[in-house]
């Protein structure tokens, strides 16, 4: 983000101060929320996440931004991306959130074990089964998922629901299905372990990089986490491919981290101007060739780096259909606990999966 | 007349900054959470409103807080008995004269000395069934490998002896203090009339020092019914609900859900808990006192 502050410091006389912040929407809110309650800001401008930004624009804890945010920069977002925006970044005919990631569970897969072996990544999930049996060999395993509490396991049931073409947060028979296959990966024909139910995802990295996983989902930092370790990375290491198709297609649930202003920021004059510069159509794009986690479908990005790096795999995945909407609950912090508290119960055995279906449908119920 | 009412003008004063600060951080908070109980209250979704007993009807069918009142319960009782038991066992033998004594004592309590959440974070992956020391030892001895924090009852075994090896040395280190209190000459006069290592701990040694061993006892309880980092940094309270206890459900619903008003209904059961927990403390405590 440095130079793009930079400019725009020399432009305004006002100092920048970047602060690392949280890496969860739950930590967003936890460290957030007291502070917006009691009416104050320790930022004036910041980076929000899919789970904690609906509940700070729900509170009146941000300040909206469609007055602030030229009308260039919406257009500048795919098609795909409106709904999303009008979903998860807007509330009561408002937006209060740009984004500036676009966060999908890519496939990563050792494209030289299956160069080697002379097979082609899985496209479905009976092949996720057969070629995962193939690579599995402990401490080798077909594939991995960090699924521990909280919110990882609820990543992986709605990646999985959305190929089998339901809504997670409604419990109904591809959700069940969804479980039932992520079971069965781990259970019935062990081609993930077991203790991936108490692995988080630097945990999970550190088994791909330790040459333990052939294929595995994992979200667009691995690209350059896999890249960054330079002792190990190799071209054909950490290669990207489409995700297997479940019964309804090949689908991934996308979301993102956006730009937004609380209502209580100390210097909101100056955090409305900085907001709307650093997503502006030129400055986009410097601040995804930076980093990765900032590179997204905007087409202004797409036209400075369209053919390199993810932004390359970002594109393969829109024209194969691949991106599906991050299931919505308003309540969508509980929701989210709820099915990580149903498929952890489920996925260790403690309950069945009729029992899981039944416990997920009525603690929705009672979220209202 | 005149000095004693400046006296009491000066003591009241004297006193008022630490009351107020005891009614600001505590009374207001307590009688806040009771208020905020009996009404629904998640800034997100606001008005706020009365709901009368709704949000603790509610609890008594949330699984995830009756799973969380039964590990609670577990992990204090199995904890602190483990820790007292332990704790004594480790005073007795530091409170034994032998080369590098002081050494040994303050290498005990680093243990206690290591932040929680480090403690949790590298127990988890000590715990883990594919690369994890302790498997690692289990298999190069018995060629057994036990999957810790993905099983229901390994994963509270792991909680409640990661939360057991973190805090002993603490109530070994107060223990120790207690025995240094003993008096020699009762051992002496012990010895006089026959008795031996055993006899003398149960029947002059574990008496004299039980006033503490209540204390400690009941500091523990009160301390680890309200524990919550260990959980929250090792299992997520996983799997399932198989380690969550009362306080990380609380920060669950208070402060990634924001609603206020149901935690505050939980906040009010871990009250009673507490409250259940110190009034069986204190009757011990004067059990003891009198037996003396």
């Amino acid at each position: 983000m440095k130079p793009v502050l930079a400019k725009w410091e020399e432009m305004t006389g006002h100092k920048v101060t970047l602060e690392s912040g949280p890496v969860s929407g739950n930590e967003m809110i936890t460290k957030y929320a007291p502070a917006f309650q009691s009416g104050v800001s320790p930022v004036d401008v910041m980076s929000d996440a899919d789970d904690s930004g609906p509940s700070f624009y729900r509170a009146g804890w941000m300040e909206p931004l469609d007055e602030v945010i030229p009308q260039e920069t919406w257009d500048d977002f795919p098609e795909s991306f409106k709904q999303q925006i009008e979903v998860w970044h807007s509330f009561n005919g408002k937006r209060y959130r740009v984004p500036h990631e676009f966060a999908i569970g890519y496939t990563f897969y050792r494209k030289d074990w299956f160069d080697e072996r002379k097979i082609e990544p899985p496209k479905t999930w009976d092949e996720v089964i057969a070629i995962g049996k193939e690579f599995t060999n402990p401490p080798v395993f077909g594939t991995m998922e960090a699924l521990i509490k909280p919110a990882l396991a609820f990543v992986y049931m709605a990646y999985l629901t959305a190929q089998s073409g339901g809504n997670v947060f409604e419990f109904d028979d591809a959700t069940a299905q969804a479980f039932q296959f992520a079971y069965d990966l781990i259970h019935t024909h062990k081609i993930m372990p077991e203790t991936t139910l108490s692995m988080d995802y630097t945990q999970q990295n550190e088994e791909y990089m330790k040459d333990h996983v052939a294929f595995m989902r994992q979200w667009p930092f691995f690209w350059d986490v896999a890249r960054g370790n330079k002792n190990w990375y190799q071209e054909g290491r950490a290669e990207i491919t489409l995700p297997p198709a479940g019964p309804a297609g090949a689908k991934s649930w996308w979301g993102g981290w956006g730009f937004s202003v609380p209502k209580f920021a100390p210097n909101k004059a100056e955090a409305l101007d900085l907001i709307a510069f650093i997503t502006n159509n030129e400055n986009a794009p410097i601040l995804a060739k930076g980093q990765s986690w900032f590179v997204m479908p905007r087409k202004s990005i797409m036209a400075v780096m369209g053919n390199e790096g993810l932004a390359v795999y970002m594109q393969r995945y829109a024209e194969a259909n691949v991106p599906s909407p991050r299931p919505f609950h308003p309540k969508v912090a509980e929701a989210q606990s709820v099915v990580d508290d149903v498929a952890s119960l489920y996925l260790t055995k403690q309950i069945s999966l009729a029992e899981a279906m039944k416990q997920g449908k009525e603690r929705i119920a009672a979220l209202g | 007349m005149q000095r004693t009412r400046r006296i009491a003008i000066l003591i009241c004063l004297l006193l008022l900054p630490s009351v107020a600060l005891r009614l600001f951080t505590a009374v207001y908070p307590f009688f806040n959470t009771i208020w905020l109980s009996f009404h629904d209250w998640n800034p997100a979704f606001p008005p706020q409103q009365f709901v009368g007993l709704k949000n603790f009807q509610a609890l008594t069918r949330d699984i995830a807080v009756t799973g969380s009142i039964s590990f609670t319960v577990l992990f204090v009782t199995i904890s602190t008995l483990l820790e007292i038991v332990l704790g004594m066992a480790i005073a007795l033998i530091l409170h034994r004269a032998f080369f590098g004594r002081g050494v040994v004592r303050a290498i005990n309590l680093i243990p206690w000395a290591i932040p929680m959440v480090v403690a949790a974070i590298g127990f988890r992956w000590m715990y883990d069934t594919q690369y994890g020391v302790i498997n690692d030892l289990l298999y190069r001895t018995i060629e057994v490998k036990v999957p810790w924090l993905v099983d229901f009852w390994g994963a509270r075994a792991a909680v409640i002896a990661t939360n057991v090896w973190k805090s002993t040395p603490f109530v070994g280190l107060v223990l120790l203090a207690a025995l240094q209190g003993v008096p020699q000459d009762l051992y002496e006069a012990g010895r006089v009339d026959g008795t031996n290592r055993v006899s003398a701990f149960f029947y002059i040694t574990l008496p004299l020092i039980m006033p503490q061993i209540v204390t400690i006892g009941l500091f523990m309880v009160v301390w680890q019914l309200a524990a919550f980092d260990l959980v929250f940094a090792m299992t997520g309270g996983g799997p399932g609900f198989a380690t969550q206890v009362l306080a990380y459900r609380i920060y669950q619903v208070a402060f990634t859900a924001l609603n206020f008003g149901y935690a505050s209904a939980i906040s009010m059961v871990l009250f009673i808990v507490v409250g259940i927990a110190s009034i069986i403390g204190l009757l011990l405590f004067r059990k003891v006192e009198v037996s003396l």
